[in-house]
């Protein structure tokens, strides 16, 4: 118990004095002579291409925000409000314009935390983060985010500053955010990961993102695709307004015959034709109350896996549920 | 998808721990360290300030030390009356001498000697991350340096607002008819009235609707045209400064330009600029970006939006100061 004790503090001196050397400019107050400036830029200068490298930007529809990779098989950490749900396709654009598909795993809806992965192969560059939660009140930090979305010519956008506030589930730094920065990373001028850019207060240099420390906590839940909390940044779908745009009744041979389909409705975009039979919902034998159980469970945007035989053909896909008229 | 803005006072409990604001980024022990670069940005820049309001309203770089100041020009066409400051002199006695809509900058020459132009003999080669400054909000005897970073890759900025002439016209029988004027365009200060018919642009019979609009297609806000205008039995030659698009139809306001505080008019369309994340507003561009070394590397020409402030590189400054005093007829 001793000795271990004794490794632990051992331990905690030598990282503690190798920081000290390196990262003094985080000891003082404030920069004292231009020096310390440049010792800062030194220290930013030799994260920055690393940290660029990993940032991303994500599109969802018309939308955008950023992200940034974490392990070298393509896990992403963004803004709840950016995936704004579990299981949402959507694309991973590199800096110099690669385009990869991801899907978002679980998100954290009180904090703004979220996770997403990449669904293409590896290996992707990605980041460290702050797994001692070391950084603090003061000290220097840059930010990276596709501001404003994906500009190729333009690239990722980078900014300077402090951490000027720190609260339980949120850190503020005086670096400034724009819309589509929303998801993208904050460093320490170690390079490692700190922060996920959230929102901004009433001021250019009001920035506020979620800490590391609030991913750790719940890094499986996350993984495991749930959805946490209840708001206010991301809300579950509500039983019931799910609308899947087609009218059915049973069919003498078994199963659903569809006799009406909503234009441009969910089921109409999938390749429904009237006339088709369904088989399957959710896996299970096709039949109305199969079909308004699901229905009165799921909300706009939650997913239903139908199989249907259209024409000669069976089809069977996961459709994304519309908002009920 | 977008940022949401929050108050503060909501999203933190009341324990927080916080750091002084004189000691972040923009705060006065931070510009303190700066004082040895504040001496440039103090000597070479001008303060453009409207006599009627008493309030800075654009920068200006000194460009030479008998009185050649660079600034912005889009911004100079809507105050008459001003006077400009260099160092801790004011100066009332100056001459816009030319402009380039290209670039947005105008040549200005003030009377004055002895002032302490920037260095233009440099480049703006410089990675990103490196530390740059720029003036802030000043005060009439003190400009307060505004710490940043290059933020993002050298390159042109495309788009921009398309050129108008403020007028509605209906080509009818051969002959090109003015319906109606839109309040503010250069057409209404030019004097152009309805009924008048449109037969040259530049020396150039209008032969169709067609051909006129992309003649003007061409064209940028701030330059002029001669018309030549049948009213009546009379034919008259007016010269017509064509707007931009949006100053006069307006159009909606993104979520990211309604955060963006006073952002520049036009912020689009130069050919080449260095990005970087001293804190402008549409108020303090014109004035010199220098690194912390006081190494000039450009001229600040648009606080695009919050994060995003582009300066005309060095080399390009060159260019363009050189072509405005061919046409201003200098040496």
């Amino acid at each position: 118990m001793i000795l271990r004790k004794g490794v632990l503090i051992l331990m905690w001196c030598f990282p503690a004095t190798l920081v000290a050397d390196s990262l003094a400019f985080n000891e003082k107050e404030v920069p004292e002579t231009l020096d310390d400036f440049r010792e800062i830029q030194k220290a930013l200068q030799a994260n920055l291409e690393k940290a660029r490298a990993a940032t991303i930007c994500l599109q969802l529809g018309e939308g955008s925000g950023s992200g940034v990779i974490v392990s070298a098989e393509g896990l992403i950490l963004t803004a709840a409000h950016v995936t704004a749900g579990v299981g949402e396709e959507m694309t991973v654009v590199m800096e110099d314009g690669t385009e990869y598909q991801g899907v978002s795993l679980g998100l954290q809806s009180e904090t703004d935390a979220a996770m997403l992965q990449i669904t293409d192969q590896g290996p992707f560059p990605f980041v460290e983060y702050d797994r001692e939660d070391s950084t603090k009140l003061g000290d220097w930090v840059f930010s990276l985010g596709h501001s404003g979305g994906f500009d190729k010519a333009r690239g990722v956008n980078v900014r300077v500053g402090r951490l000027v506030r720190e609260a339980e589930n949120t850190i503020q730094s005086d670096c400034m955010l724009i819309g589509g920065d929303s998801g993208g990373p904050l460093f320490n001028m170690r390079g490692e990961l700190i922060g996920i850019h959230s929102r901004v207060g009433s001021s250019k240099e009001e920035s506020m993102h979620v800490p590391l420390r609030e991913f750790q906590k719940n890094w499986d839940d996350l993984s495991a695709s749930q959805f946490l909390g209840e708001g206010p940044f991301a809300q579950k779908s509500e039983a019931g307004t799910g609308f899947l745009g087609l009218l059915s009744e049973p069919a003498s041979e078994g199963g659903l015959r569809v006799v009406e389909l909503w234009e441009d409705g969910v089921a109409e975009k999938a390749g429904f034709r009237v006339g088709d039979r369904i088989l399957e919902i959710a896996g299970e034998e096709a039949s109305e109350e199969i079909l308004n159980a699901q229905l009165a469970e799921l909300g706009a945007g939650d997913k239903l896996k139908l199989k249907w035989i259209s024409g000669e053909e069976t089809k069977e896909e996961t459709l994304k549920l519309g908002e009920r008229p | 998808m977008k940022l949401i803005t929050l108050f503060l006072l909501c999203s933190f409990p009341v324990v927080a721990n916080t750091l002084p604001s004189e000691k972040r980024k923009n705060g006065p022990l931070i510009q303190e360290v700066l004082s040895p670069v504040q001496v440039y940005l103090q000597e070479s820049s001008a303060v453009f300030y409207d006599n009627e309001t008493y309030k800075n309203f654009i920068y200006g770089t000194v460009v030479s030390s008998d009185g050649l100041v660079l600034t912005k020009a889009s911004e100079l066409e809507d105050v008459e009356d001003y006077l400009i400051r260099i160092g801790k002199k004011k100066y009332r006695s100056f001459k816009v001498l030319a402009s380039d809509s290209n670039w947005d900058v105008a040549l200005v020459k003030v009377e004055a000697e002895g002032l302490l132009p920037v260095d233009l003999t440099g480049n703006s080669e410089i990675s990103h991350g490196t530390w740059v400054v720029s003036n802030g909000a000043s005060e009439r005897m003190f400009r307060r340096p505004r710490p940043g970073i290059i933020s993002a890759n050298k390159r042109e900025i495309p788009g921009g607002s398309p050129a108008v002439l403020g007028v509605q016209f209906q080509f009818e029988d051969g002959k090109m008819k003015v319906n109606a004027i839109t309040e503010e365009s250069g057409a209404q200060k030019a004097g152009v009235k309805k009924g008048d018919v449109m037969v040259r642009v530049d020396g150039k019979e209008i032969v169709d609707d067609k051909s006129f609009i992309e003649y003007l297609r061409a064209k940028a806000p701030g330059d002029l045209i001669k018309l030549g205008i049948l009213r009546g039995s009379r034919e008259l030659d007016l010269e017509v400064e064509l707007s931009a698009r949006h100053k006069l139809f307006g159009g909606p306001q993104s979520r990211n330009d309604q955060m963006s505080g006073e952002f520049s008019e036009r912020r689009e369309s130069f050919p080449m600029v260095l990005q970087h994340e001293t804190m402008l507003s549409a108020r303090s561009v014109g004035g010199p970006l220098f690194t912390f070394e006081g190494r000039f590397l450009g001229m600040n020409i648009a606080a695009a939006n919050r994060v995003e402030s582009f300066a005309i590189p060095v080399e390009d400054l060159c260019k363009v100061l050189a072509k405005l005093k061919i046409s201003a007829g200098i040496q």
